[in-house]
């Protein structure tokens, strides 16, 4: 099976550049901020800003727009969900045990969003590390090499999965396979596609097995690095200012 | 440097009852230092487990057992894997072994695993580059390379590593011409270099670069013969189902279209793009005549694929239109297209996922709602000669045999119009011919044939041939006119 495209978006824009280990911390910051963010104000603020800071890195919008399609259906089982889960402040109406209040749907839009800004922080990583960074970053921080490589290669083919999918379920089409009617009906409509793809898959994993293994992932000899990781100015100036801007936030979230 | 002797190999059995049957049986070879030796053998003979057990990876990665011994560099691989970066191997799908994010980054992933300093590192990633001229798309990720390109890619990151020997398994497989000549030229200048060479292959042109050949047949490999012998061998090699000389195709010749009926198909202004992309086709205009046999021809990424995907529903215009048989596809399921277009995808593994062979093909025409299944599936496995595997799961059968199971799927089917994309790739003189003797068939029952090809003798055999180029078509007429005549 032909591997054909990763998550990474090739550029050299600043944020390329940066040390990966830089990224990494910077995305742990993120994700905490996503969580600490109450307002929603705040929290699409929060959002919009990552989206800027991702096109001036020179991702392009369908790649965002991609995204928003596969967050889709999540967020909208929050935003339809949710409210009925914690109904509290202002009710709107009720049918039998189900309420439904302002305050509920306030907390899932801030759910949605939340979940919203993860998933973009996660992505402003993997849009603009290359692969060998990121293990480089990862092993540098302490992690065994094969399980930075497991991490990596994980997220190189899981959009490689997703690609196998749709070639397999064109091939069914063509066969007169399709996917209508009733939720339940579409998923067992699916179990043809399905299998093929666990075929597909495990075969790409033996392949990989293979490749790894012709070019000596097992060795025994130390691992070198052709370009090693080393700081900037510039990298310890982002993170320094990432780190007193989530400081900043903190304190301005829990001292209002 | 590679030395095998009496090598026996067999896979572990994956079906409950079934004998371990060997693939290799009794192999032995002896290749020195700056030698070549082209391994000729038709699907299925096992060349790409002889390469995996010469590279160590068989049965170490893949399980099963062996016997005899063998050795790369004087290292015995009965007490270990060969040492790291001692033998390379090229992969059959070149774009398999590939999981890095850019050109250089590949290359550079194996002299790391040898604990190079990174100043040598960089100068043989720049040698290796230069060596098989990929300087220019260093920063290209190796899944937008071309498939010549991508196979080159595979060969710098191997040779980099300085190999004693380059086992490379069917290095021209799934190429079109250009990327063929490349990937010949790559492998002339390596054996100029004297790099020793073991190419598995299906193909005389590799072979006849190595200078010698043998054959291997039924899991048994001949001794070596020098390549002025392939001559004398052909009625051999035709007989093992190696090769199937054009002078021996049946006739496809013009059967002429069903006069006065409409269009089997009609194309009319189709411009398309993936979303957020550039636009790859550009006003196609084609109507093709039931009954009628059509070549499509055209570099890769001429958007010769894009152009039949348009044909069953899996893609759709951004503007235009398509009718099949007189009715527009627009607001139609690919699914209910398939009563009218069958469709040969290019990589069966990726099709199958039936229990047994009898499910696959059943499959489709339940799906449909054709009356007389049961009988229509035996017809077919009769018709291709599947009734000895009718119970066996397809994904467990070899590539020749899963091409066969696909072409069969898309004989029950029985539809009016079928879309063949590279249906010759990877095929060996066997299944060429099978494949022929079906398209003779066909021919015979006016079924419309759309047939995508690099395969220029193929093409020639069509009523019309019609070239793509850059997703406009540039040439459109008799086969004579357009590709040369009966290549």
């Amino acid at each position: 099976m032909t591997v054909t495209f990763d998550t990474y978006v090739p550029g050299s824009s600043l944020l390329h550049q940066l040390d990966p280990r830089v990224k990494l911390w910077a995305t742990l910051l993120g994700f905490m901020a996503a969580f600490m963010l109450r307002g929603l104000g705040a929290q699409a603020l929060f959002l919009a800003g990552i989206h800027l800071m991702l096109v001036a890195a020179g991702v392009p919008w369908h790649r965002l727009g991609g995204l928003w399609r596969q967050m889709a259906i999540l967020v909208i089982l929050i935003l339809v969900l949710q409210p009925f889960l914690r109904p509290v402040g202002h009710e709107i109406f009720a049918l039998g045990p189900l309420q439904l209040t302002v305050g509920g749907m306030l907390d899932a839009m801030r759910l949605a969003l939340r979940a919203l800004g993860i998933a973009f922080v996660v992505a402003a990583l993997l849009y603009t590390t290359a692969q060998p960074a990121l293990v480089s970053a990862m092993v540098r921080l302490g992690l065994p090499y094969p399980w930075g490589l497991t991490v990596s290669l994980t997220l190189r083919f899981l959009p490689a999965i997703q690609d196998l999918y749709h070639t397999v379920r064109d091939a069914q089409a063509a066969r007169g396979w399709v996917a209508e009617g009733p939720l339940f009906r579409r998923l067992k409509e699916h179990l043809p596609v399905l299998v093929a793809v666990m075929i597909g898959t495990l075969r790409m994993s033996d392949q990989l097995t293979l490749a790894l293994a012709a070019r000596g992932l097992e060795t025994t000899r130390q691992r070198t690095t052709w370009r090693a990781l080393r700081m900037r100015q510039l990298d310890w100036g982002v993170a320094l200012g990432a780190t007193l801007a989530f400081c900043l936030l903190a304190w301005w979230q829990f001292a209002n | 440097m590679i030395r095998a002797h009496d090598v026996t190999f067999a896979y572990a059995t994956r079906l409950p009852g079934e004998s371990s049957r060997p693939v290799l049986t009794g192999c032995s070879l002896d290749l020195g230092t700056g030698e070549a030796l082209a391994v000729m053998g038709p699907t299925g003979a096992g060349k790409s487990t002889l390469s995996y057990v010469l590279a160590g990876l068989a049965p170490r990665h893949t399980g099963g057992t062996l016997s005899g011994s063998v050795s790369i560099a004087g290292r015995d691989l009965r007490n270990g894997p060969p040492e790291i970066g001692s033998v390379g191997l090229l992969f059959q799908d070149a774009a398999t072994q590939l999981f890095t994010t850019t050109v250089e980054d590949e290359v550079a992933w194996g002299l790391e695993a040898m604990g190079l300093a990174s100043e040598e590192i960089g100068r043989r990633v720049e040698a290796s580059l230069t060596a098989f001229e990929l300087t220019t798309v260093r920063r290209r990720a190796p899944w937008a390379l071309s498939g010549g390109q991508q196979k080159r890619l595979a060969l710098a990151a191997l040779w980099a590593m300085r190999p004693n020997a380059l086992l490379l398994d069917e290095p021209l497989g799934g190429l079109d011409p250009e990327g063929r000549a490349e990937v010949l030229a790559a492998v002339s200048s390596l054996r100029e270099a004297g790099t020793t060479l073991l190419i598995m292959t299906l193909h005389s042109e590799t072979a006849r670069q190595a200078g010698a050949f043998a054959l291997l047949s039924d899991g048994q490999l001949s001794p070596a013969m020098p390549w002025e012998a392939l001559v004398e061998q052909e009625a051999a090699l035709i007989q093992t189902g190696l090769l199937f000389p054009s002078r021996l195709w049946p006739d496809l010749g013009p059967r002429g279209a069903v006069a006065g009926s409409i269009p089997a198909i009609e194309v009319k202004g189709v411009h398309f793009g993936y979303p957020g992309e550039a636009e790859v086709l550009h006003g196609i205009d084609l109507t093709i005549p039931q009954g009628q046999f059509v070549a499509l021809v055209g570099r890769n990424g001429a958007g010769k694929s894009t152009v039949v995907r348009h044909l069953n529903g899996l893609l759709r215009p951004r503007s235009g239109t398509v009718s099949i048989l007189g009715q527009p596809l627009a607001g139609r399921a690919a699914g209910t297209i398939a009563r009218q277009v069958g469709f040969l995808f290019q990589r069966p593994e990726q099709q199958l996922f039936s229990p047994t062979v009898r499910d696959e093909i059943a499959y489709g025409p339940t799906r449909l709602g054709l009356s007389n299944v049961q009988t229509g599936v035996d017809r077919v496995l009769e018709r291709f000669g599947l009734q000895d595997v009718a119970d066996v799961p397809p994904a467990l059968l070899g590539y020749g045999a899963q091409r066969t199971v696909t072409l069969a799927v898309l004989a029950a089917l029985a539809t009016p119009i079928i879309v063949l994309d590279e249906p010759t790739v990877g095929l060996d003189g066997r299944g060429l011919a099978q494949l022929l003797a079906w398209l003779t068939e066909l021919r015979e029952q006016g079924v419309t044939i759309v047939l995508v090809t690099h395969d220029l003798d193929l093409a020639a055999r069509a009523d019309r041939t019609i070239t793509l180029d850059a997703g406009a078509i540039i040439a459109d007429g008799p086969p004579a006119a357009v590709v040369g005549g009966d290549a």
